[in-house]
Parts: C-alpha cells; sequence; structure tokens
C-alpha cells in the first residue's frame, strides 16, 4: 500500500540546534499513528512542519503525494491540524467558528450548513451550537477545535497532544471520537504522552527522542525486532518458603530473565517471551498448583517500550 | 458519541485564469464575515455610531455658535457671514473627524494580528488554504468599515456648511478623500506594527508613538527647521524651506491645505500652511485682494491644467504666464501628495505585514552564527 505520510531525512535547525535530526516515516492510509517521545524529543516541530507550518531546513515531507515545501497550498487541502496549544476566537459562536473555517476552505452555503450540522453531531456539541465558544469546558473546546479540522474532509489529521489537560471523562470522549474517525477511513497521526491511551489507540508508533526515530512499526513488532522483555507481576497466595519456591520455579522457566520477590510480596519477573510464551508461563504456574491471585503485565507495553528504548544506556534483554 | 457520518467537503470550483483572485477574495471574505461579526454584534457598534454623531452634531452646534458671536462684530455683508461660519464649522469637523480618524483606525488594527498570536488563534487560520494576502485585507478592511461608516455617517452632517455657504462641495469632497486614505495609511501602519510585534500592548504602543511622531512630530519638526532658518538682516528677513515631503504624511496638514482652498483670501489656513510649509517653487494664490506678508521668495511655476482657485476666486488662465502671487502657498499642493504617499505606503505596509504573517514566506534578518537557540 502507497504511504499516506512519507517523511524523508526531514531536519529541522533553530539556530545551530538540531530540533528534528533526519526523520524518515511511512504512515499507511487509515493508520492511527502515534508519535511518542518525551518534551523536546522533537514531536511537536515534526507535526509542524508536516502541516507547513515550518519550513524544513532540509530533507522533506509528503502527504497525499504533495510536498509540503513545494505544494504547501495542496497540502492544506488534504490535512487537518490541532496544534498542542490552541485558542479560541471570543464573541463567536459555535456555528459560527466552524462556519468560519468552512468558509476559509472555500465550501458553498448549502455545504456549509449541512457540515455544521454533522459535525456538530459527530463531537457532540449539537446542542451547544449557539454558545458563545468561551462559554464551552476545557473537553468541548477539544471536540470544538477537532471538528474544526475536519471542515473540509480532511485526507489526513494531525492531533498534537490532544488529550493534554482533559479530565479523564473528556480523555474517554476523545478516544471515542478518533476511534469513530478511523472507522470514517481518516489517518491519523497523534502525538501525546499518556502512552497507554496511545497503545490501545495506535495501530503503530514512532518512538522519538533528540529528533530522531528511535524504533517505528507496530508495538508488537518493535518489541519483537528489538528483543526488549516486559515485566509480569504475579501475586502468590503464599508466603515465606512457599513464596521462595515458587520464586525459583518461575525463575527456572528459560523466557524469565530475572524474578524478584518486591516488599509486598509480590513476585517481579523479568520476561522476555512474546505472548504466547506468557501464556504458556500461566498455564505451567497453574499446572504446578501455584496459588495465583493475579498474573499481570506491570505496566503498558508501549510504556515499558518507551521507557527502554529511550533509556540512555539502553540493553536489549537478551544481550544483558 | 453521536453515530453521524463526517460530511463530504465539496471541492471548491477555483479553476482558470482568476483562481488565484477569487482564492484572495473567498479568504477576505471570510475573514472579514468573521470581524464583523464581532464587531458589528448586537447594538454596541450602533449605540457608538448613534453617540458619536449626536457629539459630533453639538461639537459643530457649538462652533456655529462661537462663529456666529464672532461675525456679529464684523462689518460685512450677511453673505459674508454665512461664508465665514460656514468654513468654520466645515474646518471644526474636518479637524475633529481626522483627529478620530489618525487614532481610531491604527488602533481598530494594532491588534488584529497580534491578538490572534497571543490567543494562538493564527496558526489555525494559517493551516487553512487562505492565503496570507486574504489574512491581512480581511483584517485591514473589516477593521477601516467601522471607522469608514463613522466618517461616510458624519457626510450628512458635514453637509450642514452648504446651508451657510463659503464651502464647495469639491472641499467637501477633497477633505473626506483625505480622511479615508489617511484612515487607509494608518490602518495599514497599525496592521504593519500588529504582524510584526508578538505583544498586542507594544504594538498598540509603536502605533500610537507612530501616528504622535507623525501628527505632532512632523508640526514641531517642521516648525523647528522654519526657526532656525530664519535669518533677518537690513535687507528684510528670509526664510529657509523645510522639506516639504515632512508633511506628505500628516493627515492634519493635508487638512490645512484643503481648508486652505475654501478660503477666498488669505486667511487663517493658508496663513499655517505658508508658516509650516513654505513653498519651495513660489507661490500661486491668484484670488486676488487680500494681503499678508511676503514670507517666501516667490519664483514662477508652471502650474497644471487642472488647477482651478474656488470660492470666490477666478478660474486660473491656464494656458497663460505662470502665476505668481505673494503668500507662499501653492494651492492644492499638498494633500494630493499626501494622499499618494499614504496609498504608497499602505501598499509597503501590507506587503510586509503579508510576510510576517507568512509562517513559512517569513523574510529573516541575518542572524549571528553561533548564537544558540533555547528550547527546541
Amino acid at each position: 500500500m502507497t504511504a499516506i505520510v512519507r517523511t524523508e531525512g526531514l531536519v529541522k535547525r533553530y539556530d545551530g540546534t538540531l530540533a528534528v535530526a533526519g526523520i524518515d516515516l511511512e504512515i499507511e492510509p487509515g493508520e492511527i499513528f502515534g508519535l511518542v517521545g518525551p518534551n523536546g524529543a522533537g514531536k511537536t516541530t515534526t507535526l509542524r512542519m508536516l502541516a507547513t507550518l515550518l519550513q524544513p531546513s532540509s530533507g522533506d515531507a509528503e502527504i497525499d503525494g504533495w510536498s509540503v515545501t513545494r505544494n504547501p497550498d495542496q497540502v492544506r487541502r488534504v490535512l487537518g491540524f490541532m496544534p498542542d496549544v490552541f485558542g479560541v476566537y471570543d464573541d463567536m459562536k459555535v456555528w459560527e467558528y466552524l462556519d468560519f473555517f468552512a468558509r476559509c476552505y472555500g465550501l458553498p452555503t448549502a455545504a456549509r450548513r449541512r457540515m455544521i450540522g454533522d459535525l456538530l453531531e459527530l463531537v457532540d456539541l449539537a446542542p451547544r451550537r449557539d454558545n458563545y465558544v468561551q462559554t464551552l469546558s476545557r473537553g468541548m473546546e477539544q471536540r470544538l477545535c477537532l471538528a474544526h479540522a475536519l471542515v473540509h474532509d480532511p485526507k489526513v489529521l494531525l492531533l498534537d497532544e490532544p488529550a493534554s489537560g482533559l479530565d479523564p471523562r473528556a480523555r474517554v470522549e476523545l478516544r471515542e471520537l478518533l476511534r469513530e474517525l478511523r472507522n470514517l477511513g481518516k489517518t491519523i497521526v497523534i502525538s501525546s504522552h499518556i502512552l497507554p491511551e496511545l497503545e490501545e489507540l495506535c495501530s503503530s508508533v514512532a518512538i522519538v527522542d533528540q529528533g530522531k526515530v528511535l524504533a517505528h512499526g507496530r508495538v508488537a513488532d518493535i518489541e519483537r525486532r528489538l528483543r526488549f522483555g516486559s515485566v509480569l507481576r504475579v501475586r502468590l497466595l503464599a508466603e515465606g518458603e512457599a513464596l521462595e519456591a515458587a520464586r525459583a520455579g518461575l525463575a527456572a522457566d528459560p523466557d524469565v530473565a530475572s524474578a524478584t520477590i518486591l516488599d509486598d510480596g509480590t513476585i517481579e519477573l523479568g520476561f522476555r517471551g512474546d505472548d504466547a510464551a506468557t501464556a504458556r508461563l500461566l498455564a505451567a504456574s497453574v499446572a504446578a498448583g501455584l496459588p495465583i491471585v493475579s498474573f499481570a503485565r506491570a505496566a503498558s507495553d508501549l510504556e515499558e517500550l518507551f521507557l527502554q528504548v529511550t533509556a540512555p544506556d539502553r540493553q536489549p534483554l537478551e544481550a544483558a | 458519541m453521536s453515530d453521524a457520518t463526517l460530511p463530504t467537503a465539496q471541492r471548491p470550483g477555483w479553476r482558470g485564469p482568476l483562481a488565484g483572485l477569487a482564492r484572495t477574495g473567498g479568504g477576505i471574505g471570510a475573514v472579514g464575515v468573521k470581524e464583523l461579526r464581532g464587531r458589528m454584534r448586537g447594538r454596541r457598534a450602533f449605540v457608538i455610531l448613534t453617540i458619536y454623531l449626536l457629539l459630533l452634531g453639538g461639537f459643530a452646534w457649538m462652533v456655529e455658535l462661537i462663529m456666529e458671536r464672532n461675525m456679529s462684530t464684523v462689518f460685512g455683508s450677511s453673505t459674508y457671514a454665512g461664508a465665514s461660519i460656514g468654513q468654520g464649522i466645515f474646518a471644526a469637523l474636518l479637524m475633529l473627524e481626522t483627529l478620530q480618524v489618525a487614532f481610531l483606525a491604527p488602533a481598530a488594527t494594532a491588534g488584529a494580528i497580534s491578538l490572534e498570536r497571543e490567543k494562538r488563534t493564527l496558526e489555525l487560520l494559517v493551516v487553512t488554504p487562505i492565503s496570507s494576502i486574504a489574512i491581512v485585507l480581511g483584517k485591514l478592511l473589516s477593521a477601516l468599515v467601522y471607522v469608514w461608516l463613522l466618517i461616510a455617517a458624519s457626510i450628512p452632517l458635514t453637509a450642514v456648511v452648504f446651508v451657510y455657504g463659503g464651502v464647495a462641495p469639491d472641499d467637501v469632497l477633497r477633505g473626506y478623500l483625505v480622511l479615508v486614505v489617511t484612515a487607509l495609511g494608518l490602518g495599514s501602519f497599525g496592521l504593519f506594527c500588529s504582524s510584526l510585534v508578538k505583544r498586542t500592548q507594544a504594538a498598540t504602543a509603536i502605533t500610537i508613538f507612530g501616528v504622535l511622531l507623525i501628527s505632532i512630530g512632523s508640526v514641531f519638526l517642521l516648525a523647528f527647521w522654519g526657526a532656525m532658518t530664519t535669518r533677518t538682516t537690513n535687507d528684510g528677513t528670509t526664510r529657509g524651506s523645510a522639506p516639504q515631503e515632512l508633511g506628505y504624511l500628516n493627515p492634519f496638514l493635508a487638512q490645512v491645505d484643503v481648508l486652505c482652498g475654501t478660503e477666498t483670501s488669505f486667511g487663517g489656513w493658508c496663513s499655517l500652511e505658508s508658516s509650516l510649509l513654505p513653498s519651495q517653487n513660489g507661490v500661486v494664490f491668484v484670488d486676488g485682494g487680500a494681503t499678508g506678508p511676503i514670507i517666501a521668495p516667490v519664483a514662477p511655476i508652471p502650474i497644471g491644467k487642472n488647477f482651478v482657485v474656488r470660492g470666490q476666486g477666478i478660474a486660473n488662465d491656464v494656458a497663460g504666464p505662470p502665476a505668481v502671487a505673494p503668500f507662499g502657498v501653492v494651492r492644492d499642493g499638498l494633500w494630493p501628495r499626501s494622499v499618494i504617499s499614504w496609498l504608497i505606503l499602505s501598499a509597503v505596509f501590507l506587503i510586509l505585514s503579508v510576510q510576517f504573517v507568512s509562517p513559512t514566506r517569513r523574510w529573516r534578518l541575518p542572524r549571528r552564527r553561533g548564537r544558540q537557540a533555547g528550547a527546541t
């Protein structure tokens, strides 16, 4: 399949400081693609170059076959952008806000009217149609901003930290909305710090640090490729010697790199196996008669992957 | 969450040779409608307009009373008295409206771009296909529409002067042309400051400082120049000429020139103009009948074919010899230059504003090498 978003050696320098140091990405149509990285990693700069807000120092990017440097006008027609920090116009009603942006895209009056109604339904703001935008909550503003990015029915959506500053309910609503957009066939590039949410949403990710892509692809593929392990936590209905015996038994498994008893009696396993190996270990433990109360991964895979990939002295478990 | 499906936006059919123009026009319309919705919403704009007209009317009425009192002590015909009152009211209204335009027009545009930056709404705007030219022109025109509305609303009030006489319709046209173009020029200046400076407060301060420099600073400089170059010897007093260009951008001086045109003899406005801007080329004031000091060296100059002396004056013989008169004033010499200067400057300010609004086409000053940036 042809990539709808492609970057080739994308570089951005600010007065000698390298913000983005040659990023190469390929994103397939219909994907929800996560850009993950610590603060200052270059995620926002990358998104802003894709959105034609910044001129790359070198390299280029293409969206739907249009170059962001040579054809910015065409790029703007096929993408919708939602920045990390945005404001809303005062003294403007919700429908007027969308109407304004629809006019900017040259939509005729009848199409504008229809579009405003449909979009307000989509983002659940139809009852707020005649409210002034400054009276909306943060979550509603976020949804309105997302709606504004959709007025021209773009193929690609660039969302920079869309969940920042939202309460848990608003985050859930936003996640549902993004799923709906994915079902509508949109390609969504999303940067976020909230990794468990990204993991749930994204079909693939790029882990970015210091302006470089450290890993890129599906989470499971990256995990397999880099041979990193995960951390499993096993809680048993046992203590003392029985607990120690159980730890030793688990440590004997070939996929277990380490087994430690934590203060609360939980056994933490450094595990380098895949899902099948995890299932096998659990079955073997039950078969061995271990009184298992809980058996779970310590953190989300993406979070763990992110921490391991961006660690200054990272080493794959296999090599360790 | 709703089950609504996304609307299918229709691609606008902008093709052909006028595509760029149509896009820009559409963009100006989009920004203009948005801005005007905010400015003209509710009763606020119309209440301000009403109060403005009431104040202006009250002011004109008071000037009329003052002029009436003054004329009652002056010997002359009632026609002369009426004309003087008409000229007085016209002058007062024109100067007040110039003052209003000089501060209202740049104030209306000084926050146009910087406020968008401060509120973080500019990025949302520039990632749409709308061009930077459309953003700048839309902002300027929507801000100026209200200023022009105030100017237009005052026309019926100003037309009262025709009841008294002394002011011809073309005098009013001249005065209003200067007002409209000054609003455009100073509005463009405010917009330029707004696009150049990030903070609205700073943009407004720079704009107001610029307006003061243009309106008061230029007059002071002209007066200073005149005082410093005046020489009194046994042969009489000679006075050097300040560069006329110093007065080109001063809207008040341009209106003084317009008002000088209403005077049938060498009156106060012509005197003021000649004292600040003695003609370098000579003197053209051929009404006759007036007396006054010779305050500038007189040299014949050719008169354009359009030169016509208004009021009770006589039409100049365009085919005849150059007109020479002893007052140091070239009628219609300043305001056309002022209008042209502001039109040119407006274009320059707008081009610069477009560059500063555009995120990727901005002209950048060369930076010193090796300077370290902050956070990325």
